[in-house]
């Protein structure tokens, strides 16, 4: 078995372009996802008792079945309803409807974190209403929520790869691509996957910074 | 498009039909029991292995921090076809199931390697220190100190991980494993309406995965940790 890496390396822009494409993809579909976990979160610990069955339900079914299959019914079934969408929408809205039931769930439990002798504390200490989120609730959710919440977006990050089925050219799509070229199979799927590496490498070093250094996160560097 | 369904219903649960759907369920079962359990046993052991302190084994601790972190940060997709196109290359002759299996074996070992590791790490370091002072061996310590200990926190965390596996196994379709995502691609193909086929689909997968997530659920509570360690 003879290595041949120059091909590859020859094309390591057009890959690296992908990986771009993969990083927007994860942070976009994270951003969206963010939004309606939080809406989703807050219904549940707040909202009418239908609504909150209602996102209950959302969240059990997006959380138990497949991503890959959510995205073929959006991309393959939404059509016959007269919904066309291009394989990057199919995409990142599967993504952003998958990321959404997790974020829920994951905000759920960081919202339920909040202890009311806490509460109590800071009625004690005459704090305001938006005293009390500001400096009682917020610090304390997101320290509970840092951790949990980067380790979805590394999982999402590496979900993304999923868009190459559809033929979204991203990292993977790319290294298809590739692939079909020069059939320097091995060569390509290995480079691919150190792109991989070193992107989640990099969002896990730098968010581990962020949450030691300024949400006081209990983190660790790996 | 409803009334398009509603006509493709009896054809579609023909009994043929409904064997496929059920041999592509069997195979989406067992490449994820195979998967959880070879991964747990690997698992474990690699965690074990990454705890020892002994220098000697410094080389064997090195591969196995360096297997967990990199098989953590690849995609199941990028592994799928790293495993594939390595036995294609060696020209070993295996079936779409054994590199499917394969595969998934790598990336759950990977995953529960870390999920044990950090929970045998929650054990106070006192209790391994009592341990060493009573002249346990590092076998004795992991069997009678720390996992009666540890296997609370290790349980919740390698059962969320199996419900979030048994989903990555559709990815094996990629690949042409007829399992539950290819017989949906196949039945798409033989003209039902793509609504129905990955309707059943997703209800397959629910089916497989909320059992399990229920009682990932119920075992969390059960064995909620005690905050006196």
């Amino acid at each position: 078995m003879q290595f041949d890496f120059s091909p590859v390396l020859e094309r390591l822009p057009y890959l690296a372009a992908g990986a771009w494409l993969s990083l927007q993809i994860a942070f976009l579909a994270f951003s969206l996802g963010m939004v309606i976990g939080l809406a989703g979160a807050s219904v549940r610990a707040y909202g009418p008792r239908w609504a909150r069955a209602l996102v209950g339900a959302y969240v059990v079914f997006f959380t138990n079945t497949p991503q890959l299959i959510q995205i073929f019914f959006i991309f393959f079934a939404l059509p016959d309803a007269g919904i066309l969408l291009s394989p990057y929408q199919a995409v990142l809205i599967g993504m952003t409807l998958n990321a959404g039931a997790y974020l829920a769930e994951i905000q759920r439990a960081g919202f339920e974190s909040v202890r009311r002798p806490e509460l109590e504390a800071a009625e004690t200490l005459g704090f305001s209403r938006l005293q009390t989120i500001r400096y009682v609730i917020l610090p304390h959710i997101i320290r509970v929520l840092f951790p949990p919440l980067s380790n979805q977006y590394i999982l999402m990050t590496l979900g993304t790869s999923m868009a190459a089925v559809f033929g979204v050219e991203e990292l993977t799509g790319r290294a298809y691509n590739i692939n079909a070229e020069t059939f320097r199979s091995i060569e390509v799927f290995s480079v691919a996957a150190v792109f991989y590496i070193v992107i989640t490498l990099i969002a896990t070093l730098s968010l581990a910074f962020i949450g030691k250094r300024f949400f006081r996160a209990k983190m660790r560097w790996f | 498009m409803f009334a398009q369904m509603l006509n493709e219903l009896p054809s579609f649960f023909s009994y043929y039909n409904l064997l496929f759907f059920a041999k592509a369920l069997g195979t989406t079962f067992a490449l994820s029991a195979i998967g959880c359990i070879v991964g747990f046993t690997l698992g474990f052991a690699l965690a074990a292995i990454r705890l020892t302190t002994h220098p000697a084994l410094t080389p064997l601790r090195v591969a196995v921090t360096l297997f967990t972190e990199l098989f953590r940060r690849i995609p199941f997709l990028v592994t799928l076809m790293l495993v594939f196109f390595v036995f294609q290359a060696m020209n070993a002759d295996l079936g779409m199931f054994t590199v499917a299996l394969i595969s998934v074996c790598v990336i759950a070992t990977a995953f529960i390697a870390e999920i044990v590791r950090s929970g045998l790490e929650s054990v106070h370091h006192n209790q391994w220190d009592a341990a060493a002072t009573l002249n346990f061996s590092y076998w004795q310590t992991l069997r009678l100190v720390v996992v009666p200990q540890a296997w609370k926190i290790i349980l919740p965390p390698v059962f969320g991980f199996f419900v979030l596996f048994i989903k990555d196994t559709a990815l094996a379709s990629q690949i042409g494993v007829v399992e539950l995502a290819f017989a949906g691609k196949t039945m798409n193909n033989k003209g039902f309406s793509a609504a129905l086929v990955y309707g059943t689909v997703l209800m397959l997968y629910f089916a497989l995965s909320y059992p399990l997530a229920r009682f990932g659920k119920y075992l969390e509570t059960r064995l909620a940790p005690t905050r006196n360690r």
